[in-house]
């Protein structure tokens, strides 16, 4: 396992951003550093829409935000003087989006098992999550990706990185 | 087609007075207009509307427009028929909110998954003309578990010897229930005391309405098992201990061992989680379950299967289950 190939789980939230900063500060030093910037997409469930077309619309608005926010992460690393070809994308599509049909897809059930794959998949030495800092109440009853992995994730170096907002 | 239901009625229901004979209603849309005495036609079949159903809370009724109770006038059975109607409203559970939603899709298909399943009520999904998702379900004749346990007069040492350790078993059956829910990615979405009913003539236990969901989250499944959680709670304790009730105990001569916020539920700080405090002769390995839903616990259980595989532990080597494992060799 290759502790300098890293995967940092990006989710559009302000912790995965801090979490995509203190990754790029933490290696801008480092050569033959690879760095995996991974997006798993979580799409709202057909369910909760009245008409197809309401639910198309939301994924749509969605899946431009998750892109554009995932580039702009993207962007951190070269900010930081990290070399564009130590830097991959990979975007999960999600298993019930209405516009891509991929081979590997999310099925949204938890986050924390497909990062764990996708390291597994990828060899990648660490993992990086950032965590906004929830109470016992909201872990318990919403769970926290951050705190799965800590329980679940066993072959490779993890780390957290707490948002200065809490 | 005619749209008045007099002939149809007095075909059906000779007795029934004319002068309240609705309409023959085809488009449920507008469910709020849909009364007595209408009669809604779907998939070949004629309905006759009895009454709004309507939901007690906080024991006040709380009237449910796009629920009707009708006579199916062809066999003379009573369904009860939801209407398509679709909400997304707050909850808060202690003092957490999040986003429900109610969805009819998510109930027909939990529905058609669990056809034959006694553990759940049963019905089938029709489309009426304008394609909105009517089910037509079959009247559970029971009462909610709340009900039940409210009606036990005896003290809790007798509940806990002789009818706690058969409802345990029942409980047991109820928890595999919604874990075949979650094995096939379903979740009930509004596990309560009164959406598990005992039925009257089989004392089966079966769980109602699934037209709940949530929004996205890590665990889409951890509401679900709060509300098992909590059910838990009930049923150990006999009914829900409230702070307040302890209060009372704490002020009486033969007080219990001193009672903490970290004995109390996790997001429902009023109700007593460690029910041994109570109840001393609870055995530790069912109370630590319960304390599982505890302020105390920082680990939880990750999942339904995690949380029955430890009630059934508790079911096989605790000495108050072993009549009850006789009469429930499929726990």
């Amino acid at each position: 396992m290759n502790i300098y190939n890293i995967l940092v789980a990006f989710d559009s939230s302000k912790p995965s951003f801090e979490a995509v900063e203190y990754t790029a500060r933490m290696i801008r030093s480092i050569p033959d550093v690879l760095v995996t910037l991974l997006f798993i997409e979580r799409l709202p469930d057909k369910d909760l829409f009245e008409t197809e077309a309401l639910w198309r619309t939301e994924c749509l608005d969605l899946t431009t935000e998750y892109k554009r926010t995932l580039n702009k992460a993207h962007e951190l690393f070269a900010r930081n003087e990290i070399h564009e070809n130590s830097v991959n994308q990979e975007y999960i599509v999600s298993c019930s989006s209405p516009f891509e049909g991929a081979k590997v897809c999310a099925t949204g059930e938890s986050i924390a098992k497909d990062i764990i794959t996708i390291q597994k998949e990828g060899n990648h030495g660490t993992i990086v999550i950032g965590r906004r800092g929830i109470s016992k109440e909201e872990e318990f009853l919403f769970g926290s990706v951050s705190v799965d992995l800590l329980r679940q994730c066993t072959g490779c170096a993890l780390w957290i990185v707490n948002s200065a907002e809490q | 087609m005619d749209t008045r239901a007099y002939d149809i009625l007095a075909e059906y229901l000779p007795d029934f007075p004319r002068r309240h004979a609705g309409r023959i209603v085809t488009d449920t849309t507008d469910f709020m207009s849909i009364d007595y005495g209408d009669v809604i036609f779907l998939d070949g079949i004629h309905y006759l509307v009895t009454k709004n159903l309507s939901e007690r809370r906080f024991g006040l009724e709380d009237p449910k427009y796009w629920v009707k109770r009708c006579k199916e006038l062809e066999t003379g059975i009573q369904r009860i028929i939801k209407l398509e109607f679709y909400e997304s409203f707050e909850v808060s559970i202690g003092k957490l909110n999040s986003t429900c939603y109610r969805s009819p899709r998510k109930e027909s298909r939990i529905l058609a998954m669990t056809e034959g399943d006694k553990r759940f009520m049963q019905g089938r999904t029709v489309m009426d003309e304008m394609g909105n998702c009517v089910r037509i379900l079959d009247i559970i004749y029971g009462t909610e578990l709340d009900i039940v346990l409210d009606r036990l007069t005896m003290s809790h040492e007798e509940y806990f010897n002789t009818v706690f350790p058969d409802y345990f078993a029942q409980f047991i059956g109820a928890v595999r229930a919604i874990e075949h829910l979650h094995h096939n990615h379903e979740q009930h979405g509004d596990i309560r005391r009164d959406h598990l009913l005992i039925e009257s003539s089989t004392r089966d236990w079966r769980w109602i309405d699934f037209d709940y969901t949530f929004g996205l989250r890590e665990n889409p499944f951890a509401l679900d098992l709060f509300g098992l959680g909590s059910i838990l709670l009930l049923l150990v304790g006999q009914r829900e201990i409230t702070a307040q009730q302890l209060a009372v105990v704490k002020n009486s001569p033969v007080g219990s061992p001193a009672i903490t916020k970290e004995d109390m539920a996790l997001a429902m700080p009023y109700r007593l989680a460690n029910i041994q405090k109570k109840y001393p002769y609870i055995p530790d390995a069912l109370n630590n379950i319960c304390m599982h839903f505890s302020a105390k616990n920082s680990v939880f259980y990750s999942s339904v299967a995690e949380f029955v595989s430890a009630l059934v532990t508790c079911f096989n080597e605790l000495p108050v289950f072993k009549a009850a494992r006789g009469r429930y060799p499929e726990v």
